[in-house]
């Protein structure tokens, strides 16, 4: 079975252990964290991921700036990157998009919708 | 003198008499065989012309029949491909009703799965912080990111439990944050039943400080020591979910402990007490 990784970055450490909760359900999938944005930048210089899902509130380096550097790295502008965010940030969520975020969940999340988003991405069944 | 039978001949060429009505005779009847073997021959002809028209018959009868023969067959592989048929419908039926049983039922694992996490995540995250301060901005982030709520905020009762007094809040202006009397207000209500007041009848993001979605009351040891309420939640939230109401009672049992064993805990120093208060434990 092929191995996937994904690299969460979130600030808050409860929405961080529930992301990783819920990924860790997808059976093919390891899972990394990142506190936020800068040590998101950090670890994907020292490895590969095959998605990212951010939050877009963080302190240090937010999510939109996180998905704009992402995006300029020859080595993971290709790495679909999913956003967190709340339903009254419409206007950073549109950001995030044009900028190249590939999808978008709105809080509060529910771990079902969080796998099937990771999964639709990465094409697992 | 003998005489000689072929003297006649010798002495006359014509025949005589009797051979010449014999030979009419034998003629006669040549000529009757004759048209008897015609007609014979013409019989014939004419019934093998028929034994042919006959044959012919015969064979486009047979080949009918062997048609019919063939399409009697392929009627009865029809049937039997029909029979199959309708099993295998009916097989795969029964298939896709278990395939979607089980999908349901992976559905509902999921979910059921998912609101454990949720109430394991919101309890391991309110027991895990030593200092009021993180309790709070915990207990604040269950009710936004896991209850969705938009509007809220959490009061303990006064030393003389004559009010409420609002401790954290999110998404309420100063002026409603005022502490409330715990007599004649809904607030005060719920603090002193220990019975929540869940306004499911409405859409909770319309909720307001004066029409709270939800208020929830916090309990220490048997006694209710203050209340959440939720004033609102998210637009998109459109109504608590099942998960929501075993957050509230998870909030309700274990806030207001958690929120006064950091308090303890931030008095002490951050001190461990020593093993001597572990010894006599009796278990």
């Amino acid at each position: 079975m092929a191995e996937y990784s994904c690299l969460i970055v979130e600030d808050s450490p409860m929405m961080r252990q529930l992301l990783v909760f819920a990924l860790s359900r997808v059976k093919s999938l390891r899972v990394t964290e990142a506190d936020d944005g800068v040590d998101a930048l950090r670890k994907l210089a020292s490895a590969r991921y095959d998605i990212i899902v951010t939050d877009i509130n963080m302190p240090i380096m937010d999510g939109l700036k996180l998905v704009k550097r992402v995006r300029s790295d020859p080595l993971h502008k290709d790495t679909p990157i999913v956003i967190i965010t709340t339903e009254g940030s419409q206007a950073d969520r549109q950001r995030a998009l044009q900028l190249g975020a590939n999808a978008y969940i709105t809080k509060p999340i529910q771990a079902p919708q969080v796998i099937a988003t990771v999964k639709e991405l990465l094409k697992i069944q | 003198m003998a005489s000689d039978p072929h003297d006649r001949s010798v002495k006359d060429d014509e025949p005589g008499r009797d051979l010449r009505s014999e030979r009419d005779e034998v003629l006669q009847r040549f000529t009757r065989g004759s048209r008897f073997a015609q007609e014979f021959l013409q019989d014939y002809e004419s019934l093998e012309q028929r034994l042919r028209t006959l044959e012919g018959e015969n064979a486009a009868l047979r080949s009918t029949i062997e048609a019919d023969h063939a399409v009697r067959d392929l009627l009865r592989k029809i049937e039997t491909l029909e029979v199959e048929k309708a099993e295998l419908i009916s097989r795969f039926k029964s298939a896709e009703e278990s395939r979607s049983s089980v999908s349901s039922r992976m559905t509902e694992i999921e979910l059921e799965f998912a609101n454990l996490a949720n109430l394991f995540v919101a309890s391991s995250q309110l027991s895990s912080s030593l200092s009021p301060r993180a309790v709070a901005r915990r207990i604040k982030e269950i009710l936004a990111q896991l209850v969705g709520a938009e509007a809220y905020a959490m009061y303990l009762a006064n030393s003389d439990g004559t009010e409420l007094v609002p401790i954290a809040s999110e998404g309420v202006p100063g002026e409603k944050l005022a502490p409330v009397r715990i007599r004649d207000s809904l607030l005060g209500e719920v603090f002193t039943s220990g019975e929540a007041r869940v306004n499911e009848d409405s859409n909770p993001s319309q909720g307001s400080p004066e029409h709270p979605a939800a208020v929830l009351p916090l309990e220490l040891d048997e006694r209710n020591v203050g209340v959440i309420a939720i004033f609102a939640t998210l637009s998109q939230k459109a109504r608590f979910s099942t998960v929501d109401f075993e957050l509230f009672r998870l909030l309700g049992r274990q806030a207001a402990v958690a929120l006064v064993a950091a308090s303890l805990f931030m008095r002490a120093e951050h001190k461990l007490p020593g093993l001597e208060a572990f010894l006599d434990l009796s278990v």
